[in-house]
């Protein structure tokens, strides 16, 4: 007996087993006690009221909405809205980062003063205040009646109007596939084509690819558009109000911009960070190969710092897809905002914070998944020598 | 650019003349002077910090010099970026640190400068890699990445890509001080077989029984300055400059 205890395979199950034992035990309890305080208030528990209808609307949806649709529906869009913003919000501050991220490892002093006066700033508001700030300054644009059109954009204290295609749901879906196809594409075809063609040509067939998803994303559009109707519908004042083209409200416009700025300033650094781990003899040595500065930097530098940057730039867009949460702040139908409304009006407060765990839990994990994966596939193979 | 004719011509491969290098306030080269001719085996030793580096850096153009000459294959070295990128096509660098690209294979390491810099069909630049891979005597890890190979053969590889670019001169600059004692040996070969094909070569090395076996003359810094230039049994056994003998008495261990 002694001596199986003191075996250690035999001692670390016996530990695991007693772990999660008493954790099923807590969960367990909880979830009694709930059921017997719930049911003493007359509040029956259960997910029956996820097919009722809400009885109110959101005020933004890439879904038809009305207030007869049920919870569950309501949960959708509310997820979907997150996803629209924090991708929006990712991709913007991607960019911003990369900016910021590269004045500031550029030679150039009066970049690189900019760029960390941009850091220090941004990174050193909270977000909220910065969502605010954004909302305020978009809703005190001018009235649709007074506000002055550029390029068929009309920026407003309601939105910001943009021209919309006049096209079908479905051909609208396949063109969205498609240009997700034409960023997916060179990735994919840089990846097979890796050891049958030269860099060069690698680059024309990545391009090409690229070219092509996007031209069948046109086709689509055009083939798919409404009859009698032409291909982009343009915002113009009718009355009082704005009519025809997209509106993109303020407060989804506040958000992304806040999470945009604010995002920016923290992959500003992570970029930094990526590019100051290069080692500086490959540089050197595709230098003194006669490779042309662009080349140093789109084969070398950029393709090793990437590889850097992407493990924790992943650690930062899950942060930002939290931050979407803001929404509420603003009153942003986000997936969060949704499931507060549904707390006050279904009152079963479990239920909801239960699927909004799930739901973020869903969403971030297969975001690190997705990242996961590129980190596996690109990861340097071997032993790394710093130089 | 360099013109066919002047690369063909005659005259040294590198001249290096009043050669004057700062970092900052720092005086790193101080007036040097030398001339490498076409085919000569030149080895640089030196204590730490006397300008090795400094000096073959500036001959690719990896620093930049404050004063003086470089002409390299009858090129000057100046602000012209033509000049600089016809001379890196010339001109082949191997490192202490191998500073191989870790994110390619061995073979894409040998051909990328060549399909991209000298515009080599993919074919012929694949066929010219594989050739040097097997003269650095590693054929069989073409399509392994460099951090699956040992040091040795890492830096193997780091010289079968310079020679890809078939390069005239061939600049080393302390090739085998990161290896272990057991692989140095696999590097100096290939470089001995390097210089008896008749390679233009300047190598930064205090491999002396190497500088001794092909070296036409050995070259000593210190402080900046070419301090002593004879050819290997003069350098080793009758030099009669102080800091030369203290040097060597240091290296060659009595
Ligand atoms: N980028 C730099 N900035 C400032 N000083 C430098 C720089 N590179 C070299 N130096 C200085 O210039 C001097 C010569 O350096 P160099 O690297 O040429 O020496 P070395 O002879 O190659 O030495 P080692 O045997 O250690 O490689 C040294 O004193 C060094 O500190
Ligand atoms: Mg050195």
């Amino acid at each position: 007996m002694v001596s199986l205890l003191r075996n250690q395979k035999v001692r670390n199950t016996l530990l695991q087993v007693v772990y999660v034992g008493s954790l099923a035990a807590l969960v367990l309890a909880g979830i009694i006690i709930a059921r017997r305080n719930l049911a003493e208030q007359g509040i029956t528990s259960g997910f029956d009221f996820l097919y009722k209808s809400t009885g109110w609307d959101v005020n933004f949806s890439l879904l038809p909405a009305t207030a007869n649709d049920p919870y569950w529906w309501f949960f959708l869009i509310g997820i979907i809205n997150t996803l629209f913003l924090g991708c929006t919000g990712l991709i913007l501050a991607t960019l911003v980062g990369t900016i910021v991220g590269l004045a500031r490892t550029s030679a150039n002093e009066l970049a690189q003063l900019l760029g960390r006066t941009y850091v220090d700033i941004f990174r050193n508001i909270p977000l909220i205040l910065q969502v605010f700030f954004w909302y305020a300054l978009i809703t005190h644009l001018p009235t649709p009646r007074a506000a002055h059109e550029a390029w068929g954009l009309l920026l407003t204290s309601r939105g910001l109007y943009v021209p919309a295609p006049n096209v079908g749901g479905v051909a609208m879906a396949l063109a969205t596939s498609a240009v997700i196809a034409a960023i997916a594409l060179p990735v994919w075809l840089g990846r097979t084509s890796r050891l049958s063609q030269p860099f060069g040509q690698r680059a024309t067939i990545q391009l090409a690819g690229a070219a092509a998803a996007l031209a069948c994303a046109a086709i689509i559009l055009v083939v798919g558009r409404l009859p009698d109707a032409p291909l982009l519908d343009f915002p113009a004042l009718q009355g009082l109000n704005l009519r025809g083209g997209l509106r993109v409200p303020p407060e989804f416009s506040a958000l992304a911009i806040a999470i945009a700025i604010y995002g920016g300033s923290y992959i500003a650094e992570i970029v930094r960070g990526g590019f100051k781990s290069v080692g500086k003899g490959q540089m050197e040595a595709a230098r003194s190969l006669g490779l042309s500065p662009w080349r140093v930097f789109t084969l070398v530098r950029l393709p090793l710092a990437l590889r850097a940057m992407l493990p924790i730039l992943a650690n930062q867009y899950v942060w930002l897809m939290k931050a979407t949460t803001m929404g509420i702040a603003v009153g942003f139908t986000d997936f969060f905002m949704i499931v507060a409304l549904t707390i006050n009006h279904s009152g079963q407060t479990l239920e909801v914070i239960g699927i909004l765990m799930g739901g973020f839990l869903a969403i971030n994990l297969s975001l690190a998944a997705v990242f996961n994966r590129i980190n596996k596939a690109i990861a340097l193979k071997g032993n790394q020598l710093r130089g | 650019m360099i013109s066919s004719n002047s690369t063909k011509a005659g005259g040294p491969a590198v001249r290096i003349e009043n050669l004057d290098k700062y970092y900052g306030t720092f005086h790193a080269l101080r007036k040097v002077n030398l001339s490498v001719e076409r085919g000569e085996r030149i080895v640089i030793c030196g204590p730490s910090g006397s300008g090795k580096s400094t000096m073959i850096r500036c001959i690719n153009r990896l620093e930049q010099h404050n004063g003086g000459r470089i002409t390299v294959l009858g090129t000057e070295l100046n602000d012209d970026i033509g000049n600089i990128d016809g001379i890196r096509r010339e001109v082949g660098m191997v490192f202490q640190h191998f500073n191989l690209f870790p994110h390619m294979t061995v073979l894409e390491n040998c051909m990328i400068a060549p399909t991209l810099v000298r515009n080599q069909p993919r074919a012929e630049a694949e066929a010219t890699a594989r050739r040097y891979l097997e003269k650095v005597r590693i054929p069989e890890q073409a399509m392994k990445f460099p951090g699956q190979l040992s040091g040795g053969q890492q830096q193997r590889v780091a010289i079968a890509r310079a020679l890809c670019m078939q390069p005239q001169i061939m600049l080393f600059d302390e090739p085998t001080s990161a290896l272990d004692p057991e692989m140095i040996s696999e590097v100096l070969d290939v470089m001995v077989t390097l210089a008896s094909d008749g390679m233009t070569m300047i190598c930064v090395t205090h491999e002396m029984g190497f500088a001794r076996r092909v070296a036409d003359r050995v070259i000593f810094m210190d402080g900046g300055e070419i301090v002593e230039q004879a050819p290997p049994e003069e350098f080793f056994t009758a030099s009669q400059n102080e800091r030369t003998r203290q040097f060597l008495s240091q290296v060659l261990g009595h």
